[in-house]
This record gives C-alpha cells, sequence and structure tokens, in this order.
C-alpha cells in the first residue's frame, strides 16, 4: 500500500459532480416510482352517470341532419362525449352505411363556434354586434313580438318530415302566421312530375339492387341527389351481387357528375334537352314493338302509337347530342341502340332529376324520363320504380313539402309591404340559398321587421337577425323523421339525445320553445303537449297499439325502448301501391306540350351549377371535415372553382388557377378555373356552397377570390308550371382577370409520370427474359 | 498503486450506489402498495358505515347489495363508488337518527346546487402495472357448475375485501395483503392460468 492511501475522500469538484449526479438520479428515479397523490383518492361524482364507465363504449341510436335523407345512425359515446358515428345497420334506408356527411355530425357538436345562448342585437343589423341575454328575458321578448305582429308572422324552417312536420304548420297557424320551407335546389319540379305521371304525393323509391339496366338523366344520386347512401348501396348490389347479371349504368347530363363518372356511358346531353331525349327513346320502343309486357301502348298514346311521338326521331333529335365526330358514332345511332338496350334489360330503370328537372322546360323533362317506366314496364314491379305507403301515424307528414321560388318572391313582397312584420328562420340560410338577384337579403333591412333565428350558429340569415335563440345540436335533442324518399314500406325513425350539451352552452329545443311559447299564448289546442319528448311519446304508444312492425314488446313502456334502441319503427309488409296505372294518353299529351329550354341573359356559357358533395348548397359549410373533403372529381377542398372545358380555356387564354369572372345579368363573381375535358364545351360548373359572409370562420374566413357563392349570379327563372327554380338556365359571360390563385387540390401534388426514367428512380424495371 | 485503490473505492461506491438504489425501489414499491400502513386504512371525508347499510337486518343494517352502489362491479373493471346523486335517493329523506350521523349525511346531502362531490381515501388498490377486472371474477364466482361458484356476489366480495358489511370503517382483510401472493394462491385454488400476461398489463 501507499503511504497516500487513505479511506476519506478528498473533495474534488470531480468527485462533488459524480455524487451531486447520482443523488439527482436517485431522486429522481425515487420519485418516479412513488405514487401520484390523486391515486389514493376515489371521487363520488355529484350526479349518476347513469352509463358513465370508464373505458367502456355504449353505442346509441339516432338520426343524422347533415343532409335532407336523414339517415339512421348509431352513435359511439364514450364518458358522456360522442366520438364517432355509423350508420345504423338495422335502419332500413341506409342499411348500415353513412355519408361522410353523417360523420360531422360531430362537428355540429363540438364546434367551437356555436352560439352559447340567446342573445340580442346591439348594433346596426348585419353587423354581428350582440349582447347575451337570459332565456326568461329571450322568450318574453319573443313572446311581445309574436303579440305584436297580430298574425304578421312567418315561420321559415327546412323542409319538415315527422312530427316537425305536423308542430311547425300548427304552431304557425295557431299564431295566426304562415309556414314557408326553404330548399335552395327544391324538389317543386320533381314532385309535380312524380305527382303528374304517377299520381303520387310521395317520391317513389328506385329498386338499383334488382335493376338490369339504368339510365339516369341529370340525377346525382350517388353524390348528392334524393337518398345518396340507400342508391349506393343499391348501386354496389347492381353492379357486383350473386347470382346477378352486372347491371348497367347509363348516365344523362350536362355535367360529368360523380354518378356520370360511376356509370358505364356518361351521354352528354346539351342542357335542357333531356326531355327530348327521354321522348325519343320511347319513340324507339313504341316503334319496334319493345314496350313491356302488358302495357298498354293505345292508353298511353291515345291509340296512335308510335306516331304520337313521330316528332321525336332520332334522327331528327339528334342536335341535341353532340357531333358524331366528338361522340365516336352516329347520334341517332346511339339513341336507337340505348333505346333497344332500355327495353330488352329485365327490368330497366329510367331515373330523373337534378339539372334536367332545373330547366325553364323541367317538369316536360321529368315527366317524359319517368313516363319512360311505363313504357318499359318498371312501375310497381321488383327492380323498377317502387311506390311508398302513407305515414303510419295520422297527422304525421311523410313529406316534406317546399315553398317554390314563386312563393319566396311573394314572401319577399309581403316583407317589402310589412304583411310579414316577424320572421322565426329556424335550420335555413335562405340570405345565402335563394339567387342573390332576389334581394331577399335587402328586404330584411326593411323598416319594422323583426327576425328571430333559432340557429346554434351564425350564418348569413342569423348575423340580420334581432334575437338569436341558440337550438340543440342534433346529437343533443330528440326528433324523428320518415325517410323520403322511403325504402318502399312504412317507416319512422326516431331521434334520441346521445349526448347532453357542453357546459359552457345553453342551448334550447326549438320545439320545446313553440310548444311552451303556444301554452304562454293561450293557442295551444292543437299543440297540448308539455314537450316534444312528449309528443313522440305519445306517438310511440299509438305505434305500439299498431301492434305489428319492427319493434314488438309486452307494454307500451318497453315499446318505447324497445324503439329507441333500434333506432324507429318499420314496417315491411305495409308497402306502397304496386299497381298504379298511368294516366291515359300519357306520351301523347307530353308530345303535344314539349318544350325546348328557355335560357336567361345572353353569354356564350351555359351555367350548370351544382349540390357540393358535403357542403350541399351551404348548409355544412361550417364543419371543417367536410370542408376538407375533397370534391370525388376534381380533388379540390376548401375552395370553390369553376369546372371549364380545356379547349375553351385554351380560346380565353387561361390555365389552372387563373381567376375568371362570370357575368350574367344579375351579376358577377370571380371564381378560380379547374380544367378538365369533361366538361362540355361551352358549359361551366361551379358547386354551390360556398361564399358565406356570416358565421364561423370555416364558412367565412377565406378570401372572396377562393370563396364565392355561385347563387349571385343566378337568374331567378321558374320552371314553367311549377314556379319552381330554374337554377340550370342562366347563361354566362367569362372573362380573364389578371389574377391567379393556387388551386388547393389533391390531384397532381404527386408527379404523375412513369417511374424509372431519371437514373435515381429505378425501383422497377421492365426486362426482356433475355436480360435476365 | 494509489490511483488503483482510488479506482476500487470509486466501483466499489458505485456499486454500493446501485446495490442501493435497487433496494431504495424495491421499499418504496412494497411499501407503497396495500397493505400501507399494515392496516389502518386512512380517515375518510364522510364516515360511511357499511354495518347500517349493508349489514343484515338482523343485525340493524340495511341489507343492501353490494352492487346496489357499486354499481359496476358485476359490469365493467372496477367496481366504482357511487355518486352522492345515489346516496341522495335515500338520504333526501333519511336525515340520520343520532347527531353523529345527521352531522355526516349533511355533509354531501346539504347541497342546494347539485355540485357537491366526495373525494374518499382508497383502502384497496392494485399496482399500475396489474390489471384487475371486477366483472369477471364476480362472474367466476357467481355462474360456475358448482356450488362453490355460485356464491351471492357479496361472497365474492368479501374473499378479497373480508365481510366489510360488518366494518363500521371499512379495512383491509386481516392477513390478506392483496399483493401478488394473494393472487396465485386464489388462482392456483381454483385452477386458473396463472400466466404473467394474465394479470399483468
Amino acid at each position: 500500500m501507499g503511504a497516500g492511501y487513505s479511506l476519506t475522500m478528498k473533495l474534488t469538484r470531480r468527485n462533488f459532480l459524480a455524487w451531486a449526479g447520482l443523488s439527482a438520479v436517485g431522486a429522481v428515479a425515487c420519485e418516479g416510482f412513488g405514487i401520484r397523490e390523486g391515486e389514493f383518492s376515489l371521487q363520488s361524482p355529484p350526479e349518476l352517470p347513469e352509463d358513465l364507465v370508464r373505458g367502456k363504449d355504449n353505442w346509441y341510436t339516432s338520426l343524422c341532419r347533415t343532409c335532407p335523407s336523414c339517415e339512421g345512425i348509431i352513435v359511439r359515446v364514450m364518458e358522456g362525449r360522442a366520438k364517432k358515428v355509423q350508420g345504423n345497420p338495422l335502419y332500413p334506408t341506409n342499411l348500415g352505411k353513412q355519408s361522410a356527411r353523417c360523420e360531422a355530425t360531430l362537428q355540429a357538436a363540438y364546434h367551437p363556434d356555436r352560439i352559447t345562448g340567446p342573445m340580442r342585437r346591439t348594433g346596426p343589423r348585419g353587423s354581428g354586434q350582440y349582447e347575451p341575454i337570459d332565456w326568461n328575458t329571450a322568450l318574453d321578448s319573443l313572446r311581445s313580438r309574436i303579440q305584436t305582429a297580430a298574425g304578421r308572422v312567418a315561420v321559415v324552417t327546412g323542409p319538415m318530415r315527422g312530427h316537425m312536420g305536423m308542430l311547425v304548420p300548427r304552431f304557425a297557424e295557431a299564431v295566426g302566421g304562415s309556414h314557408l320551407a326553404f330548399e335552395a335546389v327544391d324538389n317543386v319540379t320533381y314532385r309535380t312530375a312524380l305527382k303528374n305521371v304517377f299520381r303520387q304525393d310521395l317520391m317513389p323509391d328506385f329498386d338499383l339492387a334488382r335493376a338490369e339496366v339504368v339510365i339516369s338523366f341529370g340525377a346525382d344520386f350517388l353524390s348528392t341527389w334524393g337518398s345518396p347512401t340507400r342508391y349506393s348501396v343499391g348501386f354496389g348490389e347492381f353492379r357486383n351481387s350473386e347470382g346477378k347479371k352486372r347491371g348497367t349504368l347509363y348516365h344523362v347530363d350536362s355535367r360529368f357528375s360523380m354518378t356520370a363518372a360511376n356509370a358505364d356511358r356518361w351521354i352528354p346531353v346539351k342542357p335542357g334537352w333531356e326531355g327530348y331525349l327521354a321522348m325519343s327513346l320511347a319513340y324507339v320502343i313504341l316503334r319496334d314493338n319493345l314496350q313491356g309486357p302488358g302495357v298498354d301502348v293505345a292508353s298511353l298514346t291515345g291509340g296512335r302509337g308510335a306516331d304520337a311521338l313521330i316528332g321525336f326521331r332520332p334522327e331528327s333529335i339528334s342536335a341535341i347530342l353532340p357531333s358524331a365526330d366528338e361522340l365516336g358514332e352516329d347520334p341517332a345511332h346511339l339513341i336507337e341502340e340505348l333505346a333497344h338496350t332500355l327495353a330488352e334489360a329485365k327490368p330497366g330503370l329510367v331515373i330523373g332529376g337534378g339539372s334536367a328537372g332545373a330547366h325553364s322546360n323541367g317538369l316536360f323533362n321529368l315527366e317524359a324520363i319517368y313516363a319512360l317506366n311505363y313504357l318499359i314496364g318498371s312501375v310497381g314491379v321488383p327492380g323498377g320504380v317502387r311506390f311508398n305507403p302513407a305515414s303510419p301515424l295520422e297527422d304525421i307528414p311523410a313529406s316534406a313539402e317546399e315553398a317554390s321560388l314563386a312563393q319566396w318572391e311573394q314572401a319577399i313582397s309581403d316583407i317589402r309591404n310589412d304583411e310579414t312584420n316577424l320572421l322565426l328562420v329556424h335550420g335555413v340560410d335562405p340570405v345565402h340559398g335563394l339567387p342573390g338577384s332576389l334581394g331577399f337579403g335587402d328586404a330584411l333591412n326593411s323598416g319594422s321587421l323583426n327576425i328571430i333565428s333559432f340557429s346554434p350558429f351564425f350564418d348569413d340569415t342569423t348575423i340580420m337577425a334581432d334575437l338569436v335563440l341558440p337550438d340543440r345540436a342534433s346529437l343533443e335533442d330528440w326528433g324523428s323523421d320518415i325517410p323520403e324518399p322511403g325504402p318502399g314500406h312504412q317507416i319512422i325513425g326516431f331521434q334520441q339525445p346521445v349526448i347532453n350539451p357542453l357546459s359552457e352552452l345553453d342551448p334550447r329545443s326549438f320545439p320545446d320553445i313553440l310548444l311552451s311559447i303556444a301554452s304562454d299564448l293561450g293557442v295551444q289546442d292543437n299543440l297540448p303537449w308539455n314537450n316534444y319528448k312528449d309528443l313522440l311519446k305519445e306517438s310511440g304508444e299509438q305505434l305500439f297499439a299498431l301492434n305489428r312492425g319492427s319493434v314488438t314488446a309486452g307494454s307500451a313502456g318497453e315499446f318505447w325502448n324497445r324503439l329507441l334502441a333500434q333506432g324507429g319503427w318499420w314496417d315491411e309488409n305495409s308497402t306502397g301501391p304496386t299497381d298504379v296505372p298511368p294516366p291515359d294518353g300519357l306520351l301523347s299529351n307530353l308530345a303535344s306540350k314539349n318544350s325546348g329550354p328557355q335560357f336567361a341573359g345572353e353569354g356564350a356559357f351555359t351555367l350548370i351549377p351544382f349540390s357540393h358533395n358535403t357542403l350541399l348548397e351551404g348548409r355544412n359549410a361550417h364543419l371543417p371535415w367536410l370542408q376538407a373533403a375533397p370534391d370525388p372529381l376534381t380533388t379540390i377542398a376548401w375552395q370553390s372553382w369553376v369546372e371549364m372545358n380545356d379547349h375553351d380555356a385554351r380560346v380565353l387564354g387561361v390555365v389552372e388557377g387563373d381567376l375568371v369572372r362570370i357575368e350574367s345579368d344579375e351579376g358577377s363573381i370571380q371564381v378560380p378555373v379547374y380544367l378538365t375535358p369533361a366538361v362540355p364545351p361551352r358549359i361551366l360548373s361551379i358547386p354551390m356552397g360556398h361564399g358565406r359572409s356570416g358565421g364561423p370562420e370555416t364558412a367565412t374566413g377565406r378570401p372572396a377570390t377562393e370563396s364565392q357563392n355561385v347563387m349571385d349570379v343566378l337568374s331567378p327563372r321558374h320552371v314553367d308550371g311549377t314556379g319552381s327554380f330554374a337554377w340550370a338556365s342562366t347563361r354566362v359571360r367569362v372573362s380573364r382577370t389578371p389574377s391567379s390563385i393556387k388551386v388547393s387540390k389533391f390531384e397532381g401534388n404527386v408527379r404523375a409520370v412513369e417511374v424509372g426514367i431519371l437514373p435515381g428512380e429505378r425501383i422497377i424495371q421492365t426486362i426482356s427474359p433475355d436480360e435476365l | 498503486m494509489n490511483a488503483k485503490i482510488v479506482t476500487l473505492g470509486l466501483v466499489g461506491l458505485l456499486g454500493l450506489a446501485v446495490v442501493g438504489f435497487v433496494l431504495a425501489v424495491l421499499i418504496i414499491s412494497w411499501f407503497s402498495n396495500p397493505p400501507f400502513g399494515l392496516g389502518n386504512a386512512p380517515p375518510q371525508p364522510v364516515a360511511f358505515p357499511h354495518t347500517v347499510h349493508a349489514g343484515t337486518p338482523a343485525e340493524g343494517g340495511m341489507g343492501i347489495q353490494c352492487e346496489f352502489c357499486h354499481r359496476n362491479v358485476t359490469r365493467g373493471a372496477e367496481a366504482t363508488v357511487p355518486a352522492v346523486e345515489q346516496c341522495l335517493f335515500c338520504h333526501k329523506q333519511v336525515t340520520g337518527r343520532t347527531e353523529t350521523a345527521r352531522m355526516e349525511i349533511a355533509k354531501f346531502a346539504d347541497n342546494p346546487d347539485g355540485t357537491q362531490l366526495i373525494n374518499w381515501e382508497r383502502v384497496h388498490r392494485l399496482p399500475d402495472h396489474v390489471r384487475f377486472i371486477h366483472e369477471a371474477h364476480v362472474r367466476f364466482f357467481t355462474q360456475g357448475d358448482t356450488p362453490d361458484r355460485q356464491l351471492e356476489v357479496a361472497q365474492v366480495c368479501s374473499k378479497c375485501h373480508g365481510d366489510v358489511a360488518s366494518m363500521t370503517e371499512v379495512q383491509p382483510m386481516k392477513g390478506q395483503s392483496l399483493k401478488m401472493g394473494t393472487c396465485l394462491d386464489c388462482h392456483r385454488e381454483n385452477n386458473v392460468a396463472t400466466d404473467c400476461t394474465v394479470c399483468h398489463k
């Protein structure tokens, strides 16, 4: 041992640091192995968490309210919060499938920009300046305004089916006012055509699954028209069902829509001439005796046979289709071939809607299209048109009639003349959704008009309101629906609240407010219920008393629980009528009242707007998921665009992203160009839904160059004979602007070139066997 | 030479530190889990007598079943303690026979704005790395084919928690640590798997 050895350690800087480090590591480690203080406590919460089990999910049925078809949904709820929305597998219309729109229902409930409670306007109308008030003050104010209006009240809502379809008109009547149902893309012409051709008040179901050939005229049924989720399920079976021939779809439309993209053949007819093409198909079927078995041709044609439709010979109307060069075949030959394919199918099915019914001659178009179903024997048969039965409950409507454009013009006139003094607006945004040139927004500034909105969000109409009484989100409220189109048998869906509003929100159910106000005003004779849930429960008892259908139970209470667990009641044995004869002389009468389309304006381009795949006509523009969901065809998200034929673009000298001015006699907008060869020449298409000026930033937060409302340029033209909005009948002028923006789209962001050309990209190489 | 000794010394010290560290971890792990405090449960914010609630009527109790209050014990992983709202099902009317009872009940029943809650002190606790599902254990002992597996829920509870119905203050079961040995003994006795992953996360 050396003399210098010692057991004591000298405190050098190095030793000090080593010990300090070791101590620190030890302290951290020991702390880490300790148990957090909260682990030793166990909390009894104030309220009984009925279904609150940590880590365990519950699924509740309800109804989706983000699109008009109103699908049955199931909602995954964990610890009192809704987490996921899926299709209700039992619900007959959507059979467990759901659209992207349904899934975004969650965002409508948890949106950060929801109106937190009742508010009163403090600044000028439209300024967005409001102060919060309590519910008692708000309801007092509502009551006194209704009394002051003395019957000059208009209740403006979306199309109402189910119990709201009974309650809202009754309330309007009770206060001496009127009810106006608003839908930007209304179904008034479609309903009139159904009434004239089939003598039915309810929209029919289309049995796509069992059809062999389908011709669709303008109806984008795989995206937004009718009941897209139901049709998509049917379309899947139509294409690929065991033991069945693959179905063939033809889509006739002047726009290349999502349904056109899925069709075996897209036939780009000139805008407004769809009815002529349908009549020409009917002519060929009659001429060649291809009508369905048992079809009374004499009755349909007034005894004249094919001669009744002689004016629609393929060769004489072939100009409504592109030229032989563009089509790759003689257009008359195409019509002949199409007629034969349709008539020989077992069965064929013809559907019409969308832009086909939105021209000045839309009623003729749709009548001609649907009349074809009679000729080929596809009415009331499997694989054809199936009619829906009446509502299972007396007084509860299965159909939601909308106000036509003509009725809206009258309503605006009433506002200006002070014949309407109070507007009660719920769930719709007519300032954004009506053609700008009607001046609905300006009319709202009329001197003494009072506006009360029940919207849970600000929008272009709510921002004009004097009083805002926020409604509950659909996941927080009761409701019901009789889907239209229905599935061919009786059904009524029930919506139950699956979550409570967040604690910082204080919304109140719109129907509950109507019932309490009616009671306060002493006009509750036709509205005797304490609240909306009582009304629904009463209907549950009536359904129980029917003693049939999908819900079986020993008592009314048990029935109610099972009804809610299932998401509704339906009876597959209560189907609609099957033997519905056509009106006499259906085809010959149609031939005599044929009409071509009339367009408003002198521009060189026809503007065919369309419902946005997720935003629809704007009602969903505040939901971020639906803004971010790319359009299925262009892949564009978050902004508006105009689809333009690439040849037209070359002539104009514009490239993708260039802003062009779209100008009609009514106004102008500037939108970026999206080039595609799939748009027929001289046609422009712009999605609806953008260009909102009031509401959450998701809907309004982008510069004008990226978000424009196509309604600002549409001419308020009527469909002849219905007063409906002919939204596809505006001609526009197009001109370049010096500006250009980047189009926000997914397409083209990954280089679409052959991989392996550049030295660094030799991922897969094609070589001959000799080189192996 | 000196340098060698210093190095050895340092290595020794390091070894000592590691051993000390491991010992510290073991001691903390052992004592931080039940029965911490060797049988003395911590005082509770409300003196809840299980004897009155769960005790048999013959002994002056109400005979309320365990699962009436511990609502989740037959349904999920955690037995859960009842919400104050559930206590008030009875205690809106039942305000207590003695002054002590009245004072204790008033602690949560005096709740005009409905926001009162109770932060109980936990008596039974398993470490974080253990997965214990109450529902599976209750089901095992109540829905079996043999008499020893067709017990009442209360009898199953008492296997681990002791006869809580006779306790004025809940205490861990005497002679049972609720440590791994307790679990293994019972699993072996009932011929249930003892693989690590059966219980350990």
